[in-house]
């Protein structure tokens, strides 16, 4: 399976959701410390992954997200605060179309709504989560409560209304757009929680990576203790990923630099496969929801990795 | 930036219900989201009080620990001096309950200074992976990433000291209406005498902190070059020793050698110990080298 080779360091990397053969890809210069930031569109192609379009920042791009409206815009989160709207379409020199100003410190986490398609949230280092439409400039809703920096917002896949935020002060927190303060607080780690997905067919269900090296998966109806605990990582997780195709698959991504496969019903072998491509910190891992089994990750060996579950992706 | 119209291919979870039982969320809405939340009354909330960052909601709060320091606040001396530095900070905050109940939304907790003091261990410890970038905290080292290695080793730093503040609900900071953690309530007070204390004091240990250090790097770069000039002294000499030998031997004239001394001839004569019979390939053996372990 092919590897793309990016000029920065790997941050993030998402399949489309209208065309099964592109990717967007999120990096940031110098390890995302100081730097320039560049947001690449893919192709996967018979030859190899190509680069259709890049677009370049003034500060490093920590997350990318996909519009679910229109197949042409990607979203970044950017280093220096903002958040930046790419309209593929166009050529570099009118890109960003919009660039979202309001938080005080890095954006690390954005995600497009997948069932009201007309908005998407971004997470801060300044401790809050913007929901932000399409329709406004200005974000339309702050959310306030963690303690510490918000490291991933993500919207439940089944609920319009409804995402949850992973923070740096080990709770992950459920949040209903119309209310004002989050519905339920989960301290689910004894350290930061660095990523959260939900459970793409069982809207109640939460899966948590921290910097204990630990995957939790939370019913947060009963969030008092986890469903299940996955061990098997030797470093903090960076991302945690539900299957859009099977219900107990998760995908993560680790700094001990590998990505993994589990099956949360398995608990005693629920390791399924580790991948351990990367010569660095593995933090960028997507599933496809158009081909199944489809697997992309990227981290700081400044590579983009696409493969069949299964296979080595190391296998041209 | 309006929709282009297309749609998505539906998602393989829309295909099949959800199998997860009742539902602890109210039904979605309808219409935008901007209808949707600007009809609920929560539109920009929160935003008046954007300047005080920080402010946890501590009666809601379910966290009892806590925080390390910002990843911009980890400094590049953090590792040095932070770390006790941040003990004091801490205790001096939450250690006595007076000190919380009055000064705990009132900026002593969220005071950058006081807060960030303790990212001392924290961001020590992210560098200790590699040493490198990763744990270069000067800008931004410590975020998701490089904390991931400090994480462990800062709670067991800071374990002892920071047990037992209990934040949940209904717990000893649950005031009612005189709440000073509620962002949305009225402003600060002024600090107390002993929150000015504290403050005051957090500025002296930061600042020998900081004397502390260059002076221990200061002694160390003198040892180091101390050490490097007794070094170059020592070795001049030595040349200037040899320099000034083959000199004296091209002038012919000849010079004790260095090494220990061997014994002349006359040693051979049975006034040295066997120990001090040099080297020298016995004269009498007809075959050299190749008798002498025979004999």
């Amino acid at each position: 399976m092919p590897v793309f080779r990016t000029a920065f360091n790997g941050y993030a990397v998402k399949f489309s959701p209208f065309v099964e053969t592109r990717l967007a890809v999120a990096t940031a210069q110098n390890f995302g410390i100081i730097g320039n930031g560049r947001q690449h569109v893919l192709e996967l192609t018979p030859n190899g992954i190509i680069e259709v379009c890049a677009f370049d920042s003034a500060d490093g791009l920590y997350d990318c997200t996909w519009s679910e409206a229109n197949e042409n815009l990607v979203v970044s989160a950017s280093g220096d605060g903002s958040v930046k709207i790419w309209d593929t379409a166009l050529p570099p020199v009118a890109n960003p179309i919009r660039s979202l100003e309001e938080h005080a410190r890095e954006v690390y986490s954005v995600d497009w709504n997948l069932v009201r398609k007309d908005c998407f949230l971004s997470g801060s280092w300044d401790d809050t989560i913007r929901l932000w439409t399409i329709d406004r400039p200005q974000s339309m809703r702050l959310f306030k409560e963690h303690t510490y920096c918000i490291y991933a917002a993500v919207w439940n896949p089944r609920h319009a209304d409804v995402f949850a935020s992973a923070s740096g002060d080990c709770t992950v927190r459920v949040w209903d757009v119309r209310e004002p303060n989050a519905t339920i607080i989960i301290p689910a780690h004894e350290h930061e929680i660095l990523s959260c997905d939900w459970n793409k067919y069982n809207d109640c269900m939460l899966v948590t990576g921290a910097v204990d090296k630990l995957i939790k998966v939370w019913d947060i109806r009963t969030y008092r203790t986890p469903m299940t605990v996955l061990e098997g990582h030797t470093y903090a997780i960076r991302r945690v990923k539900f299957s859009p195709h099977q219900e107990s698959l998760i995908a993560s991504c680790s700094y001990d630099m590998t990505t993994c496969m589990w099956d949360y019903r398995a608990p005693e072998d629920a390791l399924l496969a580790r991948y351990d491509h990367h010569t660095e910190f593995a933090v960028g891992i997507d599933i496809s929801v158009l081909v199944e089994g489809l697997l992309a990750s990227t981290g700081w060996d400044e590579t983009v990795y696409v493969w069949q579950h299964g296979m080595d992706p190391r296998a041209s | 930036m309006a929709a282009s119209g297309s749609v998505p291919p539906p998602k393989p979870w829309e295909r099949v219900g959800s199998s997860s039982g009742p539902s602890p969320f109210r039904p979605p809405s309808t219409g935008s989201t901007s209808n949707v939340v600007e009809s609920s009354g929560v539109a920009k909330i929160g935003e008046s009080s954007d300047t005080e960052r920080n402010v946890p909601l501590a009666n809601r709060s379910t966290i009892g620990r806590p925080m390390p320091a910002r990843p911009w606040e980890q400094g590049s001396y953090g590792g040095n001096y932070g770390g006790y530095g941040s003990m004091t900070n801490y205790n001096s905050g939450y250690g006595s309950t007076t000190n919380y109940n009055s000064g705990y939304g009132s900026g002593l907790y969220g005071s950058n200074n006081l807060y960030g003091g303790m990212g001392g261990g924290y961001g020590a410890m992210s560098g200790s992976y590699g040493g490198g970038l990763y744990g270069n905290n000067m800008y931004r080292g410590g975020y998701g990433g490089s904390n991931a290695f400090g994480g462990g080793m800062y709670n067991n730093g800071m374990g002892g000291p920071m047990g037992g503040y209990g934040m949940g609900p209904g717990g000893p900071y649950d005031n009612g209406n005189g709440d000073p953690n509620d962002p949305f309530g009225g402003p600060p007070s002024a600090p107390s005498f002993w929150q000015s204390m504290l403050r005051v004091m957090h500025g002296v240990v930061t600042f020998f902190g900081r004397i502390s250090i260059l002076v221990d790097q200061n002694t160390q770069a003198f040892h180091f070059f101390m050490t490097a000039l007794l070094q170059l002294f020592d070795r001049t000499g030595v040349l200037y020793g040899e320099l000034a030998r083959f000199v004296l031997r091209l002038l012919g004239i000849r010079t004790k050698p260095r090494g220990p001394s061997r014994p002349g001839p006359k040693a051979i004569g049975g006034q040295g110990t066997p120990e001090n019979y040099y080297i020298e390939e016995p004269k009498e053996a007809a075959g050299g080298w190749e008798n002498v372990w025979e004999g």
